[in-house]
């Protein structure tokens, strides 16, 4: 009888827990409409500025993603491949000028293979290091 | 006369991974279980064979997820012993503290799934939930939620930040444990599902190399967080329960997020009243070892794991080799669930928290 009496206290218990959080505030956030407030530190698309084409990011990176392509030292294109790439951040990290950097862009969901092809080095920039 | 096979898995919802049980049923009870692992085998060990000691580091993360920063821990100082570095000591208490903080979100995950499997819901959401503070802190440090890649050879990558907020997130956290006590440490359903099933003795888990949580369920104390250097200057008891069936397994682990905060509170104070190098500033490009193999281990939440490196003077690792809890938590599959009934084979799995991807490398 006992037991039983402790089991019916147990269960309502925890029934009157479970009751008090549909009074409070909701913690999830609505995505699409709501967008996530990212870290600083967050390690998401690359982007380069100043690239002095040492090849370190490429010999570090874990999934050969990079193809850098040089001519008379001059950095003509830069190629990271999002197919490989596991954004393990060793790339930012290791590069002696702070070239490359991991933005915030977090979906790189497309319907077309050549879209995470992505080429950094554009025309502008290889002028501006002239 | 109603013996029959019964295929459980590769995909099923509860087994969290993808293991296959192939079960001998004879009515509803189970006389024999047969373990099929190596789906979810991505060849870790190989791969390292084929990368540098660099180039490998941000992949061990991935061998076990939930418990990322203890992987990279064992590599890390695996290949810190084979060139016999010195770490600076406030990167070391940054590696106890995160190690910690990301045991208590392992153990949150393994209780909110844990008790889907038995059918309740809801603490499902409140454990996720409170492991959201602490996966959005390991992102804000880190810059990932999962795969840390954090620890670098020689210390750890930056210095620890918004120490401030750690202390107030692991203590909502413990309060938040009162209520999961709540709902199911006298809930009559998960008693009688878990209490007494799945017993398994001391010598039994000794035999079969079990470690962790489930080791110490069964009347053990041991924990190889006490034999380590790194926890010397860190007082915590070792959370300890004798029955060794399901329910002492779930008090286990409750009780060892209380000591991992015990830990936490300590490094905290550490590292707001000291100041130093947290990296030997190491720059292991062209990295290349010689002659030589060094093991690390450390005390995860599933177990003991163990890194093994063989080196031959190249810039690439010659062997690599883990050895991980949940790979004998399985193998003592088929002794604890003989006997029992096919609805407690979900209750017995679920209790030895078992990470597949942990299991097949």
């Amino acid at each position: 009888m006992i037991k039983i009496l402790k089991s019916i206290k147990a269960l309502l218990e925890g029934l009157f827990t479970v009751v008090k959080h549909l009074f409070k505030k909701s913690v999830t956030l609505q995505y699409p409409e709501e967008r996530p407030v990212l870290p600083e530190r967050f390690r998401g698309g690359h982007t380069l500025n100043g690239c002095i084409g040492c090849g370190i990011c490429r010999q570090v990176c874990p999934c050969n993603a990079i193809t850098i392509k040089k001519v008379e030292k001059k950095v003509t294109s830069y190629t990271i491949n999002l197919r490989q790439c596991m954004f393990c951040g060793n790339c930012q990290y290791y590069c002696p000028v702070g070239a490359i950097k991991m933005g915030n862009n977090f979906e790189p969901a497309t319907d077309c293979n050549n879209d995470l092809l992505k080429e950094l080095v554009t025309n502008n920039e290889s002028e501006a290091d002239k | 006369m109603s013996r029959m096979k019964l295929n459980l898995g590769p995909q099923h919802p509860s087994t969290h991974g993808v293991l296959r049980l192939i079960l001998d049923v004879d009515g509803e009870k189970i006389s024999g279980c047969e373990p099929v692992i190596g789906y979810l085998h991505r060849g870790m060990e190989k791969m390292a064979e084929g990368m540098t000691y660099l180039q490998y580091l941000p992949t061990v993360d991935r061998i076990d997820y939930l418990s990322g920063f203890f992987n990279s821990f064992a590599y890390v100082s695996a290949v810190e012993k084979l060139l016999k570095l010195e770490i600076p000591e406030r990167a070391s208490i940054i590696r106890v503290l995160l190690m910690e903080l990301n045991r208590i979100a392992s153990h949150l995950l393994w209780l909110g799934t844990y008790l889907l499997d038995l059918g309740a819901v809801s603490p499902f959401f409140y454990t996720f939930r409170e492991r959201e503070l602490i996966l959005n802190y390991f992102e804000k440090i880190s810059g990932q939620r999962m795969m840390y890649n954090y620890f670098v050879f020689g210390g750890v990558r930056h210095d620890i930040e918004f120490l401030n907020e750690i202390a107030p997130m692991v203590k909502t956290i413990v309060e938040k444990l009162g209520d999961y006590e709540k709902l199911l440490t006298d809930n009559p359903i998960f008693i009688s599902r878990t209490k007494n099933t799945g017993i398994l003795s001391r010598e039994e888990a000794l035999a079969y190399s079990i470690t962790g949580p489930n080791l110490r369920a069964s009347n053990s104390h041991l924990d190889f967080r006490s034999q380590s250097d790194l926890y010397k200057n860190f007082e915590f008891k070792i959370a300890k329960a004798d029955e060794g069936d399901c329910f002492a397994r779930y008090k286990v682990r409750l009780d060892e997020i209380r000591e991992s905060s015990k830990i936490i509170y300590q490094a905290v104070d550490f590292l707001a009243a000291t100041t130093g190098d947290v990296n030997t500033g190491l720059k292991p490009l062209n990295l290349k070892i010689d002659h030589g193999e060094a093991f690390a281990d450390v005390e995860t939440p599933r177990g003991l794991t163990t890194c093994c490196i063989k080196s031959d003077g190249t810039d690439k690792p010659y062997r690599v080799k883990w050895r991980t809890g949940s790979f004998y938590a399985v193998q003592i599959l088929p002794k604890l669930l003989i006997g029992n009934m096919i609805s407690d084979v979900m209750a017995i799995y679920g209790s030895l928290d078992v990470m597949l991807p942990e299991v097949d490398r």
